[in-house]
């Protein structure tokens, strides 16, 4: 590089008498401490301090991660259903909510070593269409064995119920393989039964009690109590004065029916909920799908769409 | 000596016990006076009789059936005499069951088998005073003849079987008089349990009843309970017949234990001994071997086992099944279980009056079962008595208290009292047992239950004469007792698996009854040969 140059001022050699009250320090005017400089006004970089800028980088990436997964960690502590919440994060299209395989101990607690098995007791006369959608969206969740019995109860029953839950899995000689059973009995009961945990939990009576249960084992509850309440209310609806009640009260849940699902695709919430596949199956069974509003039809049209309510038409046939 | 020499000796002999011998004598005086009369007052009877009887014909002891002559009579059955038959006069053979005289008329129930029927002697232009006397005194448990009238009543005969109907007599004739002291009295032996002793009546205890069971065997009780067990038996032949099954015959006296060497009854086989079969099993297996495919057998069987329980007998009717299977041996588990269900579908649905008329002296709930049959397995049947608070280990067999449990737990859940439990763990089966091919602990095994209690006991068996030898010899036994049993295998042999039931337990446990001797008609335990 050219640079101009100066004769040195003074002898490099000079005598000078220093006190000796100081201390002394050896020459800080290296050789070579201009070829330092010089390098860096060269724009070059030097791969040592590349590679400390690198590993900073790392360090600082892994710390993100750290922070992330502590703070995942914090909010399973502190909510109970949150890991599920983790797993069930919409990613697009309305059946996506069910999808993905769920812890079932976190749900349920620690697996004993039997059988996790939901038994159903149902009267022939009255199937429970809505479990059968539920049962649907179980199989597509987890590793259901799927088994349907008939009571000594019931001299017989058709066909179709005795295959309501498809066909047997290919490996239902081993229990172990699965993680829930779902056992539908045909039996003399006056209202739907499910048995699940013998020690700890008294028999659920109910279509509409059990679908809940189900379909708690599919998503979480609306943290909104509001939302929650209102799912609870329209499954009661349906159960209480569509299913049971005269045709004044059927045709008023028909026209309430409407009413909503003229503001949204679906009964609570964005989706599908449990709201909507009991009431759908409600108008269905009461025979009132082909007469319903508008609305209704194109609701019942989006459910039947989503392809869990084909074994509910089939035993409506 | 005189006479009163001697019984002045006697007093001073026995000056103690002279009081009693008076009161004694007293006593028997008393009794031969009473005896005199009696027979004077009948020979008057007889006397009265003799003089005017208008009706001797149509009464009395007729000579006793040696096939003299073949009446061409039609007798009616007790069941037959409904409302319809009303005004009809016919002739009926029964069992005088109860006699009751009440002045010129005697009231009499007739029997057969478990039905029965009122009948009336009056004294009428067709019926003399003698004759209603003679209707009278007929014993119990008498075989008689009679031709009546049946008649409409206007009040149900809440007694009786046949309850809209009566039988007015106009002929009475005593085929075969039982003897007037019974053993036991029908009606006690028919009593509920408990409800004798609030009302300060009699019930009969088991062994009475088992001593006398010609008479035991009359109570409507004995007869639905072997009326429905001949069901149970006729259901199992009809069932498997129809799945393609042949019925074999085994022999029954061994030369070697088939399970094991315990348990066994010898008996002497001319210069040698042998031994009484405790199950057909390896001859139902050589019947698989030699191309029969599916084979059942319905036969006694030995177990010379000294246990005093409600469910242990010596002897008794095994209902045995084996059955070649293709792939997987719960095709032969679907073929069980689907039999037992076809049995227990039989009895609710053709004997369903005989269920009622045991409940009434042994009440008990209906029995429930599921169709297709619940299949449990031996880990989560561990895994649901833990959770009901029983420790036990994985590999450990079931006791009878746990099966007791297992058994409720699963009618809690299930409402089922017929299920199987799968895959035993292998140390607590027998050698020949299938070992699980995924799990060297578990085996191809399997247990039925009836209420709790087990019924059949099965598994896979192993057909390979190789493993067989090697498990054999892994449970210490002797090779060379067992080498007739591990040859039928080296020629060939196609998978398969059976098991066997006892009949009298299935009848016993279906009925909901609390002791196997109630269903065993001469039963046999090892307190009891006779009858």
């Amino acid at each position: 590089m050219p640079m101009y140059q100066v004769k040195p001022m003074s002898g490099g050699d000079i005598k000078i008498d220093l006190p000796t009250c100081m201390y002394k320090l050896p020459n800080i005017h290296a050789q070579n401490s201009g070829c330092g400089e010089h390098a860096h006004q060269n724009g070059e970089v030097d791969p040592a301090i590349r590679a400390l800028e690198a590993r900073q980088d790392e360090i600082m990436r892994r710390l993100y991660e750290l922070k992330a997964a502590v703070d995942g960690l914090a909010k399973t502590v502190t909510t109970p259903d949150a890991d599920l919440d983790a797993t069930t994060i919409p990613q697009g299209g309305a059946t996506s909510v069910f999808s993905g395989t769920a812890n079932l101990d976190s749900l349920l607690g620690k697996d004993p070593g039997a059988l996790r098995d939901i038994v159903i007791n149902a009267h022939p006369a009255r199937p429970p269409l809505s479990l059968l959608v539920l049962h649907s969206l179980l199989c597509q969740r987890y590793r259901v064995l799927s088994t349907v019995h008939v009571h000594s109860s019931i001299p017989a029953v058709p066909p179709p119920l005795l295959t309501c839950l498809g066909p047997r899995d290919a490996h239902s000689y081993t229990r172990q393989r699965f993680q829930l059973g779902f056992t539908l009995i045909w039996k003399d009961v006056p209202k739907t039964q499910m048995k699940f945990s013998v020690q700890s939990m008294c028999p659920i009576e109910g279509e509409g009690n059990i679908a809940r249960f189900l379909y708690r084992l599919l998503a979480p509850e609306p943290r909104d109590p509001a939302a929650a309440t209102l799912a609870d209310s329209w499954v009661d609806t349906a159960l209480f004065q569509m299913a049971e009640g005269g045709s004044k009260e059927r045709a008023a849940v028909l026209r309430a029916l409407n009413g909503t699902l003229g503001r949204s695709p679906w009964l609570a919430g964005a989706e599908l909920s449990l709201a909507d596949i009991v009431c759908a199956c409600c108008v269905l069974q009461s025979g009132s799908a082909a007469s319903a509003p508008p609305n209704v039809q194109k609701w019942l049209k989006s459910c039947e769409n989503l392809g869990h309510f084909s074994r509910a038409h089939a035993l409506l046939q | 000596m005189t006479n009163e020499e001697v019984k002045g000796a006697q007093e001073e002999e026995q000056q103690a016990q002279s009081k009693k011998a008076l009161k004694k004598q007293q006593k028997e005086a008393e009794k031969a006076a009473k005896k005199a009369e009696k027979q004077a007052k009948l020979a008057a009877e007889q006397q009265s009789t003799d003089e005017e009887d208008f009706a001797k014909d149509r009464y009395g002891v007729p000579p006793m059936v040696q096939s003299q002559q073949k009446l061409d009579r039609t007798l009616v059955r007790v069941q037959d005499l409904t409302p319809e038959k009303a005004g009809q006069l016919v002739w009926v053979r029964a069992r005088v069951h109860t006699s009751r005289a009440k002045g010129k008329q005697c009231f009499l129930v007739l029997r057969q088998q478990q039905f029965n029927v009122q009948a009336l002697v009056a004294v009428s232009d067709r019926a003399s005073k003698q004759m209603v006397k003679f209707a009278a005194n007929i014993t119990k448990e008498s075989i008689v003849d009679v031709e009546g009238v049946v008649r409409k009543v206007d009040q149900k005969i809440e007694s009786c079987s046949q309850q809209d109907v009566e039988l007015h007599i106009e002929q009475i004739f005593v085929i075969s008089q039982a003897e007037p002291r019974l053993p036991l009295q029908l009606e006690d032996a028919v009593r509920p349990e408990g409800e004798g002793d609030e009302e300060g009546r009699a019930t009969v205890n088991q062994d009475t009843k088992l001593d006398n069971r010609v008479i035991d065997l009359r109570t409507t009780t004995s007869q639905a309970i072997f009326r429905l067990q001949s069901g149970v038996c006729q259901l199992f032949r009809d069932t498997l017949t129809n799945k393609g099954f042949v019925e074999i015959q085994t022999p029954k006296i061994i030369s070697a234990a088939s399970e094991g060497g315990a348990n066994v009854f010898t008996v002497s086989y001319f210069k040698t001994s042998a031994y009484l079969a405790q199950s057909p099993q390896l001859y139902k297996q050589m019947c698989i071997c030699a191309d029969f495919d599916k084979v059942f057998c319905v036969g006694p069987v030995f177990r010379a086992e000294d246990s005093n329980t409600h469910r242990h007998l010596t002897e008794f009717v095994g209902l045995d099944i084996e059955m070649a299977f293709n792939y997987h041996y719960h095709e032969v588990i679907e073929s069980i279980t689907d039999t037992m269900v076809q049995i227990f579908k039989g009895l609710r649905d053709r004997f369903q009056t005989e269920i009622q008329t045991v409940n009434k002296q042994y009440p008990s709930e209906p029995f429930k079962f599921l169709e297709p049959t619940l299949r449990l397995e031996y880990r989560e049947a561990v895994a649901m008595l833990r959770e009901a608070g029983v420790e036990m280990g994985d590999e450990e067999d079931l006791s009878t208290p746990n099966e007791k449990l297992l058994g409720r737990l699963v009618k809690e859940k299930y409402d089922t009292d017929f299920y199987v439990l799968d895959k035993y763990p292998l140390a607590v089966r027998p050698f020949y047992t299938m070992p699980d091919p995924n799990n060297p602990k578990y085996s191809n095994s399997y247990d039925m239950f009836m209420r709790g209690e087990e019924i059949l006991s099965g598994a896979q068996r192993i057909h390979d004469a190789r493993l067989l030898t090697e498990r054999a010899m892994h449970h210490n036994i002797d090779l060379e007792k067992i080498k007739a049993y591990i040859d039928s295998f080296r020629y060939g042999a196609p998978p398969h698996a059976g098991g066997g039931i006892g009949l009298e337990r299935v009848t016993m446990l279906y009925l909901g009854l609390h002791n196997v001797r109630q269903t065993s008609m001469f039963p046999r335990d090892p307190k009891r040969l006779t009858p």
